[in-house]
C-alpha cells in the first residue's frame, strides 16, 4: 500500500532540559487512512508531530513524504508538501472573521496586489460547504464556540489543499455532539483520499474512528496495530504498561455532613442580553461529598465556574462559605478564605506558561514565603520537587511550565490546588487532555479529598466522568437547575436519561431536591 | 508551544540565545558608526579612532562616559520594572526632569538640615516623579485608559511646566544660564575621577541595580509583579491583587527616574538647567529594551549607550564630524529595538488572542 508518510528512526532531544522526547521512532501513515496516535501524557506524541510539521528539528532519522525523502525545516515547507496541522491549542485571531483567518498568508489578490476580501469570503464559503461544516465565512471568530473554532482550524488546513492532516487532541474541548460531527467530517475526508493522524487519549474514539493505532510510551514506539484486531483493554494496557479501569468508591452523605458552600438563588446577567446566564440557582455543597454539575456547553457550567472562582459577580442571590457571606468578594479575597480551584482553562488561567514550574506552584501561597517578604528559594524548590514527585510529574522546578506536556501542566495545577485546599475545592473539566492513568489518579485524589471531609465540586461536560465519580448530580439547562440526583438514584442513572435532562427534553418537578 | 522569542523570560540573567538579538543590535549600531564615518568624514580613519578609542583614552573622557551612564541606569531600571509588570511608561522625560527640579528646590530649601535634608530632598524629587507615573497607573486602574498614552501626554505637559518654573519663578538671575540657583556645596557628591565629573552617584546607581534585582527576583511583591506582567489572568486567579500591580510598578518606575534626576543634580549639574535632561528619558527606555528588562543587563546596556555618546563627542572634538552622528546611531538602535518590540507585541497578540 502507498505510504503518505514514512518516518524512520526519528530522535529528538530538547536541548533546554536534555530530554529525549522521541527515541528512534519509526512511524508510517498510509494513504487515505485514519491513524490514531495514542500514549500517556508526555509520551512524545506532540513532539513527533511537530517534527513532521517542521516546528521542531530532529537530530536523527529520515522523513519520506509520498516516497520522497524531504527536509521539513518549517511549517511553510510542510504546507508545500501538503501537510497540515491543527494544534492542541488554537492559533486564531479572534478579531478576524472566519474567512480572514482561513486565507491568512495566502490571501486572494485583486489586480495582483489588493486584498480581495469578497473573493476570500466566497472561496471559504465554498470550502465550508464542500466539507459540510456548520460555520459561515463572515462570522467573527470571537463569537464562535470551541467546536466551531476547531472547524475553522480544519478548514484553514483544507483550504491550503493539504492531503495529510494532523490533529492534536482535537476532541478534548468538544461536546459529544460536536465530536460526532467532527468524526463524520473526518471520515468523509479519508474517503476522499486524505490521510489523517489523530492524537487522542480516549479509547472509545480510537475504536470508533481509526484504521490503525500507534502507541507510544516514554519517547519510544511500542507498536502499530490494526484497530480491528485490538480492543479498548488491550490498547489501554499497552499505553500504560498495565491495565486500568476507571472506577471509584462512592460515599453516602452522613449525619456529619456539613454545608460548606451554599448558593442561594444566584442570578447572573450578561450586559445587553435578556436571558440570564444563571437564574435562581440553588445548591449546597456538603462536606464529604462530590457534587457534580452536568450540562451541555453554553448552559451555565462555565458561568458557574467563573462565579465560584470570583471572576464574575452575581447580580442577585447569596453565596455562603461555612455560613459566612462570600458573595462578590473577588478572587483574591476568596483565595484567602480558602478557595482551591482547578480551572478548565489551564493554559491561560491555571498557569503562566513562561513562568517556571515553581513560580506556578507558589502563586497565592503564603507558607513558602518567609515572613519578611523575601522568598525562600530553597524551600520553594524543595516544595516543588516534592510535589512533582508526589504527583509523579516529569519535569524540574526551574523549567518554564510551558515546556511541559499538556498532561503534566495539569498535574502541576492539580498538585498546587489540592495541597492548598482547606474545606472545599472546585474542579472544572479536571481531566481534559489527561491519559487514563492520570485521569484515574485525579479521580482518586478527588475521592480521597472527599474522604478527608472536603466538599468537592466537579463541573464537567464529560458525562462518563460525572456518572463515575459524583455522589450527587445537578443538571443545568439554560442556566437553571432542571434535575438533581442523590445516592442510588445518581448511581443508577443512565447516560441516556441524564442526556435528556441536559438537552431540556425532560425536567424534574420543583419539589425535587 | 514553541516559545522561540521570549522577551520577558523568567531568568534573572540572559542566556546566550536571548542575548543574540541585543548583540546583533549593538553590532549593527557599531557598523552604522563605521559607515557614517566613511560617508560624512574626510578623514574616516581618524574619526573612527577618536570615536572608538576616544572615550577610553584618558580619565576625563572615561569618567564622563561612566557618568553619562548613571541616569540611564536609573531610567533603564525604571522602565524594566514597569515592563515586567506589563505596563509601559513613556513619560521618562517629564519624570526625570520634574524629579530633578523638585530635588533642586527642596535641596535649596532644606540646606540647613545637612545630610538629612539632602536625603529628604532626593526622596521628595523621586516621589514627585513617582507620583506622575503612578497617576497614569491609577488612571488605567480606574478607567482603563492606556498608561502608555497618558504617561506620554502628562510628561509632555510637565516638561513645559518645569521649563516655565526654571525660566520664571526659580531662575537664578546671577548666571547667564537659564537655571535655578545651585545647591549648597555640602549637598554635592564627591568627584571620583577628576578632572571628569564622575561622582559617587555611580555607586548609588549600582546599589539601585542590586535592589531592583533583589526586589524582582527575591521578594514576594516582586514575584507578584512579574506574575501579573507575564499573565494577569493567572495572577488574578492565583489571588494576586492585580489592580495594585498597575499602580505600584508605574510609581516605582517614575520613582527611579526621579532618583536618576536627583543624582544628576547632586553629582553633575548642581542646579536645574533648562532642558538639561532632554533625551535621558527616552534613552532610559532604549537601555531597558536592549537589556531585555533584566536589571543585571541594564548596566552594560547603559554603558553602551553612553559610550556611543562619548565616542561621538570625542570624534566631534578631534575630527570633522558633528555630534549628530551619535543621534543618528542612537536612532538606528531605537528603530531596531522598537521594531523588535512591535514584532513581539504583535506575536503575543496573535498567540494569546
Ligand atoms: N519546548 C519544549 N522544551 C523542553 N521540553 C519539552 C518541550 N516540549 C515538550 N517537552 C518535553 O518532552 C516530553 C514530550 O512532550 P510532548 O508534548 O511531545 O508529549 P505528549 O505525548 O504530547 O503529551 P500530552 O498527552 O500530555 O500532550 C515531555 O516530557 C515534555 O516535558
Ligand atoms: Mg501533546
Amino acid at each position: 500500500m502507498e505510504l503518505a508518510v514514512e518516518m524512520r528512526n526519528i530522535t529528538k532531544t530538547y536541548p533546554e532540559n536534555n530530554l529525549r522526547a522521541n527515541d528512534g521512532i519509526d512511524f508510517s501513515l498510509r494513504k487515505g487512512e485514519i491513524l490514531c496516535l495514542a500514549g500517556e501524557n508526555g509520551a512524545g506524541k506532540t513532539t513527533l508531530m511537530k517534527v513532521l510539521y517542521g516546528l521542531e528539528s530532529h537530530e536523527k532519522g529520515t522523513i519520506r513524504i509520498r516516497g520522497n525523502q524531504e527536509n521539513i525545516s518549517s511549517p511553510l515547507v510542510a504546507n508545500r508538501l501538503g501537510i497540515g496541522m491543527v494544534h492542541q491549542h488554537f492559533m486564531l485571531v479572534e478579531d478576524f472573521t472566519v474567512a480572514q483567518n482561513v486565507v491568512m498568508g495566502i490571501e486572494p489578490r485583486k489586480y495582483g496586489i489588493a486584498y480581495d476580501l469578497k473573493k476570500a469570503v466566497s472561496l471559504v464559503n465554498e470550502a465550508i460547504a464542500h466539507h459540510h461544516f456548520s460555520i459561515e465565512a463572515d462570522m467573527l471568530v470571537r463569537n464562535l464556540t470551541v467546536g466551531q473554532k476547531q472547524q475553522v482550524e480544519i478548514i484553514k488546513m483544507l483550504y491550503r489543499d493539504v492531503d495529510i492532516l494532523i490533529l492534536d487532541e482535537p476532541t478534548t474541548v468538544l461536546t459529544e455532539l460536536e465530536i460526532e460531527a467532527l468524526f463524520s467530517s473526518l471520515k468523509q475526508l479519508a474517503k476522499r483520499g486524505k490521510s489523517l493522524i489523530l492524537i487522542t487519549h480516549k479509547l472509545k474514539e480510537i475504536i470508533a474512528i481509526s484504521d490503525r493505532v500507534v502507541v507510544m510510551r516514554q519517547g519510544k514506539m511500542l507498536g502499530t496495530y490494526e484497530t480491528k484486531d485490538v480492543n479498548e483493554q488491550q490498547i489501554s494496557a499497552l499505553m500504560m504498561g498495565k491495565s486500568i479501569s476507571l472506577s471509584i468508591k462512592h460515599a453516602k452523605r452522613t449525619d456529619e455532613s456539613q454545608p460548606v458552600i451554599e448558593c442561594k438563588k444566584i442570578t447572573v446577567l450578561r450586559q445587553g442580553q435578556e436571558r440570564p446566564l444563571l437564574k435562581d440557582l440553588n445548591f449546597t455543597a456538603y462536606s464529604g461529598e462530590i457534587l457534580g454539575f452536568a450540562g451541555v456547553s453554553g448552559n451555565g457550567l462555565g458561568v458557574l465556574e467563573a462565579v465560584l472562582g470570583g471572576f464574575i459577580p452575581v447580580f442577585d442571590g447569596k453565596i455562603l462559605h461555612d455560613g459566612n457571606d462570600i458573595t462578590n468578594i473577588g478572587t483574591a479575597q476568596l483565595r484567602r478564605q480558602g478557595l482551591a480551584y482547578v480551572p478548565s482553562d489551564r493554559l491561560q488561567i491555571g498557569s503562566s506558561l513562561k513562568a517556571s514550574v515553581q513560580e506556578n506552584i507558589i502563586v497565592g501561597e503564603s507558607r513558602s514565603f518567609r515572613k519578611n517578604g523575601f522568598i525562600d528559594q530553597r524551600q520553594v524548590t524543595k516544595h516543588t520537587n516534592d510535589l512533582l514527585e508526589k504527583y509523579s510529574t516529569k519535569g524540574t522546578a526551574q523549567m518554564p511550565i510551558g515546556t511541559m506536556s499538556g498532561g503534566n501542566i495539569q498535574k502541576v495545577i492539580l498538585a498546587r490546588e489540592i495541597e492548598r485546599y482547606q474545606d472545599y475545592i472546585v474542579f472544572s473539566e479536571p481531566t481534559w487532555g489527561l491519559d487514563i492513568a492520570s485521569s484515574q489518579f485525579v479521580y482518586e485524589q478527588m475521592a480521597s479529598l472527599r474522604d478527608k471531609g472536603a466538599a468537592v465540586i466537579l463541573i464537567s461536560s464529560n458525562l462518563d466522568e460525572i456518572l463515575t465519580i459524583s455522589d450527587r448530580i445537578i443538571v443545568l439547562y439554560r442556566g437553571t437547575r432542571v434535575a438533581s440526583f442523590v445516592g442510588d438514584e445518581a448511581r443508577n442513572l443512565s447516560k441516556e436519561e441524564i442526556g435528556e435532562y441536559m438537552l431540556g427534553i425532560r425536567k424534574q418537578g420543583a419539589s425535587h431536591v | 508551544m514553541s516559545e522561540k522569542r521570549n522577551p520577558t523570560s523568567k531568568n534573572a540573567f540572559p542566556t546566550l540565545k536571548e542575548s543574540i538579538g541585543s548583540l546583533l543590535i549593538v553590532l549593527i549600531a557599531l557598523s552604522g558608526v563605521i559607515i557614517l564615518s566613511f560617508l560624512l568624514s574626510k578623514t574616516p580613519s581618524k574619526t573612527l579612532r577618536y570615536f572608538f578609542l576616544g572615550p577610553l583614552q584618558n580619565a576625563y573622557y572615561f569618567g564622563n562616559m561612566l557618568n553619562g551612564a548613571i541616569p540611564l541606569i536609573f531610567g533603564g531600571l525604571g522602565i524594566s520594572l514597569a515592563m515586567r509588570s506589563g505596563n509601559f511608561n513613556l513619560g521618562g522625560e517629564g519624570q526625570i526632569y520634574s524629579g530633578a527640579l523638585a530635588t533642586t528646590l527642596f535641596a535649596l530649601y532644606l540646606a540647613p538640615l545637612g545630610v538629612v535634608g539632602a536625603i529628604l530632598a532626593l526622596f521628595i524629587g523621586a516621589f514627585v516623579a513617582g507620583g506622575l507615573a503612578g497617576l497614569s497607573g491609577y488612571l488605567r486602574m480606574k478607567w482603563d485608559t492606556s498608561e502608555l498614552i497618558t504617561s506620554f501626554l502628562i510628561s509632555n505637559a510637565v516638561v513645559l511646566v518645569v521649563n516655565y518654573l526654571i525660566a520664571g519663578p526659580f531662575m537664578d538671575p546671577s548666571t547667564s544660564l537659564i537655571a535655578t540657583r545651585k545647591i549648597p556645596e555640602s549637598f554635592r557628591l564627591p568627584v571620583l575621577l577628576p578632572p571628569s565629573s564622575l561622582s559617587t552617584a555611580l555607586f548609588f546607581a549600582l546599589v539601585a541595580v542590586i535592589i531592583v534585582h533583589i526586589y524582582l527576583y527575591k521578594t514576594k511583591s516582586g514575584y507578584q509583579l512579574r506574575m501579573t506582567g507575564l499573565n494577569s489572568r493567572f495572577a488574578k486567579y492565583g489571588g494576586i491583587n492585580t489592580r495594585k500591580f498597575i499602580v505600584l510598578p508605574m510609581f516605582l518606575s517614575g520613582f527611579l527616574y526621579g532618583l536618576g534626576g536627583g543624582f544628576a543634580i547632586y553629582g553633575t549639574y548642581f542646579s536645574s538647567i533648562k532642558e538639561f535632561s532632554a533625551g535621558m528619558g527616552w534613552n532610559g527606555l532604549a537601555v531597558a529594551l536592549i537589556a531585555k528588562n533584566k536589571p543585571s543587563m541594564v548596566i552594560p546596556a547603559a554603558l553602551f549607550f553612553s559610550y556611543i555618546e562619548a565616542g561621538a563627542r570625542s570624534a566631534m572634538l578631534h575630527s570633522d564630524v558633528t555630534f549628530e552622528i551619535a543621534a543618528i546611531v542612537q536612532s538606528i538602535v531605537f528603530f531596531l529595538i522598537s521594531s523588535e518590540v512591535l514584532f513581539t507585541l504583535f506575536e503575543k497578540k496573535r498567540r494569546y488572542s
